[in-house]
């Protein structure tokens, strides 16, 4: 424990861990998920917080503003990584605090922080994947996890729900889903199998690196249930981001639709693929599931946080001056304990420190390109 | 932070010493023989830690170089500079805001724009004696995309999502998601000045010339009064690729240059640029001479793949990390593409590879002359 407790404070201050660590935090991770459910039921006071993007100097700011983590629940809605220089940091401190959040509860309620501990077929499976995908078997240095500019890491959370009030989710709805019921089981069709069990490493090739594992999205902090969420980790360059999530199905849905307001009902994106909801969606949703409101993430909002068709969903976003550019603020939704709300908007962080390692970046021009 | 880039055209040369605000960052230049194409390398070795990044390379020029060229820096806070006639200046502003947007999407009669639309943001470019004013906006650019209203381009997972079982009432929504535009800049005369001749208030024309801008006098060793680059909109196509409209410029005690480009990546199926040239060498004549290029650049990924025999070049680092990630760079055949994935990042290292599917020259003109 005092080793997490160290690494953690480390992570604090963007440090990289030595990759012997990160494995075994990875491992540790995954005991933790192949143990929880599909839908995570959640308490309140809790701070849901929206996309992250490997910002992990705005992410210490979102801490300051919302309160340190042991001490704040967050419920964080995805997309830690990708576009900011900071993505593996990030996700890392990420896993250190949810894994923090399991050992506290294991040692709170068991008395021991083995409880859980044990390994399965499947969870050997998962250990070979991610020994496979993880680390690429050409770059065996202590620097590889940190090194590759290239790397491009992808998650994104699933769903939780807060006090059977609120329901907390990346994208949005899908068709495929009218109740919350549903979610669960089709999540363990499509998330389960295709991802944990027949995916071939071998096809994939030792740079796209094997599909995944899975991990935290969600982290507690010093007390009770922590929430779900599944991870898809994987080591991919920017074109190929997309291909390791299945491309339909309701965990897609789930994952990347978008509220619209110029439909009623369903639409379908003009790229062929991806769902867009209207208010009559919702409305139905939310009153078959007896719902106050839908809290979701993914797209980028200038004012932090949005409300739409007559707040009956919300829009979080918690990377401000996105991709370091964009000069908008973000936004993190606190709930106390009887679902009083309060968003509390926040600003990009000062610069600051040494950029660790991995951040090396190059760029070409040519005279003519200027 | 304030940091010192040193610009030198190959070995030994000495040149102007640019002052980057943000990031420290080292500039390689290889000799820019034009002829041979060879890429400027441009070595970024520290990234600022969170807060701002410079999305535009921010150049102070060494004061002297400033002088020797007669250069008026603009004050009060505005970035540009007078030079022979010329006020040049840029501005990087951040996103619209939702109120903002939805101004904007009245006025453009659409309820899809771009994530990211930097609609503050511009490059003006003014001929004071003239009034002959040219300059770049994300506005008359999506003006362009709206009019132009190409058929949607259908992503490699539409294929799948043909077999889904459709939600009841579902809207097909068929606009042009890349936001492809045909956009090479705006032109006119600004009469507010009462030193502008009434003659040049008719208005500007672009004509077909056989005149070609002067790829070697773009070349040589000149020292980089100006430089800045403008982000006019930006949308990853919901992960899908990319789709950017930047204009970059520099200005030389010779005369100015610049690229507007519009660089769409869908990943799996297409890649577009369209690229627009201004050259303009400053003289005594009354009227600027200004010569326009625009080169546009299609290709599917099947195509390039079908005569892709070896990975775009991307640029060498005389890095050790970099070296050894060369030499294990594999290309993976995926789907039925060739992909190596990081190479089709790069637009300046790609549009060679890229078919070209319009060329022409122009230069501009004032309405009635000759």
């Amino acid at each position: 424990m005092s080793d997490l407790d160290r690494q953690i404070e480390q992570l604090k201050r963007c440090e990289p861990l030595k990759e012997s660590e990160v494995k075994a935090l990875c491992f540790k991770a995954m005991e933790i998920l192949v143990e929880e459910s599909n839908v995570q039921r959640v308490d309140a006071p809790v701070t849901i917080c929206g996309d992250i993007h490997g910002q992990f100097y705005d992410m210490k700011e979102l801490f300051r503003v919302g309160g340190d983590c042991p001490k704040t629940n967050y419920l964080f809605l995805g997309d830690f990584v990708d576009r900011g220089f900071y993505s593996v940091e990030t996700f890392l401190l990420l896993l250190a605090l949810k894994v923090y959040g399991f050992y506290d509860e294991c040692l709170r309620k068991y008395g021991s922080v083995n409880v859980w501990r044990y390994c399965t077929d499947i969870f050997d499976y998962l250990r070979n994947v991610l020994t496979s995908s993880l680390y690429d078997p050409h770059c065996q240095t202590e620097q590889s996890v940190y090194c590759n500019p290239d790397r491009k890491l992808l998650s994104d959370s699933l769903s939780a729900l807060i006090e059977n009030k609120i329901f907390g989710v990346h994208g949005g709805l899908s068709p495929a889903i009218t109740s919350l019921d549903q979610v669960s089981s089709i999540y363990l069709l499509d998330f389960y199998i295709p991802w944990f069990i027949s995916p071939d490493p071998a096809k994939a090739g030792p740079t796209l690196g094997g599909v995944v594992v899975v991990v935290v999205v969600v982290f507690l902090g010093s007390h009770a249930e922590y929430w779900v969420a599944i991870l898809p980790f994987c080591q991919i360059r920017t074109i190929d981001r997309k291909q390791e999530v299945p491309h339909d199905g309701a965990m897609c849905d789930l994952l990347w639709s978008d509220p619209e307001d110029a439909v009623d009902g369903w639409g379908l994106s003009p790229r062929g693929a991806g769902f867009l909801f209207g208010g009559s969606v919702v409305t139905s949703f939310n009153h078959t599931n007896n719902l106050d409101y839908i809290c979701r993430a993914h797209q980028l909002v200038m004012e932090g946080f949005k409300w739409m068709f007559d707040d009956q969903i919300v829009t979080v976003w918690s990377a401000p001056n996105y991709c370091y550019r964009c000069g908008n603020v973000a936004a993190i939704l606190e709930l106390d304990e009887n679902l009083n709300k309060e968003f509390r908007v926040f600003h990009a962080a000062p610069q600051v420190n040494e950029p660790s390692s991995f951040s090396l970046s190059l760029f070409a021009a040519k005279v003519y390109d200027i | 932070m304030k940091t010192v880039i040193s610009w030198a055209y190959g070995l030994g040369h000495g040149g102007p010493c640019l002052s980057f605000p943000i990031a420290s960052i080292t500039i390689i230049l290889q000799a820019p023989n034009p002829m041979e194409d060879k890429p400027l390398v441009v070595l970024v070795n520290q990234h600022p830690a969170g807060g701002e990044i410079p999305a535009t390379m921010a150049v102070q020029v060494d004061e002297k170089e400033l002088k020797a060229a007669g250069v008026e820096v603009l004050s009060d806070g505005r970035r540009g500079l007078r030079v022979r006639g010329w006020e040049i200046e840029s501005s990087n502003r951040s996103i619209l805001n939702s109120r903002e947007l939805q101004l904007w999407e009245e006025k453009l009669q659409t309820s899809h724009l771009p994530e990211m639309i930097f609609g503050n943001s511009s490059l003006t470019l003014k001929h004071v004696a003239t009034g002959v004013k040219i300059h770049f906006n994300a506005f008359d650019a999506l003006t362009g995309w709206k009019r132009e209203a190409l058929p949607p381009v259908e992503v490699p997972a539409a294929a799948k999502w043909k077999f889904r079982s459709k939600p009841f009432q579902e809207v097909i929504l068929d606009y042009d998601y890349t936001f492809t535009t045909p956009y090479c800049g705006s032109e006119m005369v600004e009469t507010n000045n009462e030193q502008v001749a009434v003659d040049y208030i008719d208005g500007l024309r672009w004509e077909d010339c056989e005149e070609k801008i002067d790829v070697v006098a773009l070349a040589s060793k000149e020292p980089i009064l100006f430089y800045d680059e403008v982000v006019l909109y930006e949308d990853e196509l919901a992960d899908n690729g990319v789709s950017l409209l930047t204009v970059k410029v520099r200005v030389m005690p010779s005369g100015w240059f610049l690229l507007l480009r519009f660089w769409l990546r869908v990943d799996g199926v297409l890649m577009r640029l369209r690229d627009t040239r201004m050259h303009c060498i400053f003289s005594e004549h009354a009227f600027p001479v200004i010569l326009r290029e625009s080169c546009w650049r299609e290709c599917t990924f099947n195509a390039l793949a079908a005569v892709n025999l070896s990975p775009p070049c991307s640029p060498q680092l005389p890095h050790p990390q970099q070296k050894k990630k060369n030499k294990q760079e594999k290309r993976v055949a995926y789907k039925g593409y060739q992909v190596d994935a990081a190479a089709y990042n790069d637009p300046s290292a790609l549009s060679q590879r890229l078919p070209i599917i319009m060329h022409k020259t122009q230069k501009l003109k004032l309405n009635g002359s000759e």
